[in-house]
């Protein structure tokens, strides 16, 4: 956990989950051919990165992590959707063709997730997770899924940590030979592991039930929506309403012909 | 002095036909500290698991005058605690601070008394500025200190405590029988399970031995029993002493200020 006190750092992890979800909302429902309001939201994300503290390359640099699969499940969009085509190529006996529609889909899957990934990396990195599990809590968010969210981000080093001592203890008694029997092995090794898992959680479930576990997780809240929150959370709209209704456009419209600023409103 | 912890009597088998305990009983009286030392897999946590009422055996069990049920494990419960063996167990909240108010939030206390109960566990223990921290990024020896923060702050009159020493390194070992130091000056019942002599040496008023089929064999003060090197060897709770002098082996009973020819 870093201990700079940005700006997003100080909110409440509440109005930043309400004002994240709510431009990655505006974000998708709108139609990509708008392209200059991708513009105007690439913006507000990296006001948003700059309040936080955070780089742009820092942020670049952790997006680009993500970015790839995005990537790679997109690229196929331009071959596999049917319209007007844009350009083809002939190889052996297949022809494949880009066409129009492809492109803007693919555009559309690449402009939005990268913009959303954009907005994850600012969030993850003011927020740590047990803040981001209360938040989830106090806005209703039903308790079994944060409870699950909580258990996976608590054991998956254990469970990986596990794992790779099996592994570890695997190798160290193989020496290449019996290819076949090796498939054997690991689905045993899937099994062991299983079992182990199933068993701490059984242990796990003790240690609840012992401290007075009764089926609801409650934990002390320290969090309180400040004026800042409110604050941030009215900018995040105002500026959403902004972009969404043209607005921007207009006025940057009748700048030109300032005697019909109404007009243009 | 009253009596904090009465077993009789008490059998219990797992599921697939395991003996676990096998007619288990002894007292422990309020304030004292009990050492339950047994080689492993002589069912020392399972006995644990009956007392807290996880699982259920056959046989009588009494906590703090009163009867073990159904009824009344939820009270019982307020005034025993255990720590688990793996305190990855122990720490399952995403922050030490949500795991050390665990306990207290589900007793119904107030907010400002589950802050100040956890503040004050992590205090004892000498973790007082780890409360925003991850528990899964803890060392092994300050998890262990942890855990047992989880259960003190809930104040209970008896702990349980499953092997505290294992694992630990001599500094962090020492650092916590400390704590159960501060814990016996306050006054607390301790049963604390282990196969590590030293600790018992170091710590317990009285010491139960636990035999490879699961039953007690001997019952007495730490003296008495820590001294019975038949006993000892027997239960498979320490070996032969072996060492070397140049090329000749020596085996024979451990037993300090003994000496032998060489
Ligand atoms: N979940 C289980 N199912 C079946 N047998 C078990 C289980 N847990 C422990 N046992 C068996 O019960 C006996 C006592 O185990 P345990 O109480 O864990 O011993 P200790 O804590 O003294 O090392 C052992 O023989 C062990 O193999
Ligand atoms: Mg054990």
């Amino acid at each position: 956990m870093k201990c700079t006190d940005s700006l997003l750092e100080r909110l409440d992890p509440r109005s930043k989950i309400i004002s994240f979800l709510a431009i990655i909302f505006c974000m998708i429902s709108t139609p990509i051919t708008r392209l200059k309001d991708f513009g105007l939201y690439f913006l507000v994300i990296l006001t948003m990165a700059f309040v936080s503290r955070i780089k742009p390359a820092q942020l670049f640099k952790r997006g680009v992590v993500l970015i790839p699969f995005v990537l790679f499940i997109a690229m196929f969009v331009p071959f596999l959707k049917e319209g007007h085509v844009l350009w083809s190529v002939k190889i052996y006996a297949w022809t494949f063709s880009v066409t129009y529609e492809g492109v803007w889909t693919f555009l559309n899957i690449v402009v939005k997730s990268s913009l959303s990934i954009l907005l994850i990396v600012i969030a993850s990195s003011t927020t740590t997770f047990s803040d981001f599990l209360k938040g989830l809590d106090l806005l209703r968010i039903p308790q079994l899924l944060i409870m699950l969210m909580s258990f996976m981000y608590r054991y998956i080093f254990v469970l990986l940590d596990e794992a790779k001592r099996l592994m570890r203890a695997r190798s160290l008694r193989y020496f290449g030979h019996r290819y076949k029997e090796q498939f054997r092995v690991i689905g045993y090794m899937i099994g062991v592991l299983f079992i182990r898992t199933f068993e701490r959680a059984e242990r796990v479930y003790s240690a609840m039930i012992i401290r007075g576990f009764s089926g609801k997780t409650i934990s002390v809240n320290y969090l309180k929506l400040s004026r800042l929150d409110f604050l941030f959370m009215a900018g995040t709209f105002i500026s959403l309403i902004c972009i969404v209704s043209g607005l921007i456009y207009k006025i940057e419209h009748s700048k030109i012909s300032d005697t019909h600023l109404w007009h243009g409103l | 002095m009253a009596r904090a912890i009465k077993v009789l009597n008490l059998t219990y088998r797992y599921p697939d036909g395991t003996i676990g305990l096998n007619d288990v009983g002894f007292e422990v009286k309020e304030g004292e500290t009990m050492v339950i030392i047994g080689a492993n897999g002589t069912g020392k946590s399972t006995l644990f698991m009956n007392l807290m009422g996880i699982l259920e055996g056959d046989g009588y069990i009494e906590i703090l005058g009163s009867k073990l049920n159904n009824m009344n494990l939820k009270n019982i419960r307020r005034e025993m605690g255990m720590i688990f063996q793996n305190p990855d167990d122990q720490l399952f909240c995403t922050t030490v601070m949500d795991d050390v108010s665990f306990g207290p939030i589900n007793l119904g206390w107030g907010k400002n008394e589950v802050i100040a109960a956890s503040q004050k566990a992590l205090a004892m223990v000498g973790l007082e500025d780890y409360e925003t921290r991850t528990s899964h990024h803890l060392s092994f020896g300050e998890k262990k200190r942890a855990a047992i923060a989880t259960v003190l702050s809930m104040n209970p009159k008896i702990l349980l405590l499953d092997e505290p020493t294992s694992g630990l390194d001599p500094r962090s070992a020492s650092k916590f029988i400390n704590i159960l130091y501060t814990l016996k000056s306050q006054g607390k019942t301790l049963l604390i399970v282990t196969h590590d002599i030293f600790l018992a040496q170091e710590i317990a008023d009285r010491v139960l031995v636990f035999s490879e089929d699961k039953h007690p064999v001997a019952v007495g003060n730490y003296k008495d029993i820590l001294n019975n090197y038949d006993l000892l060897l027997k239960n498979n709770l320490i070996h032969e002493h072996r060492h070397r002098h140049a090329d000749v082996v020596h085996e024979h009973e451990h037993q300090h200020g003994h000496s032998h020819k060489h």
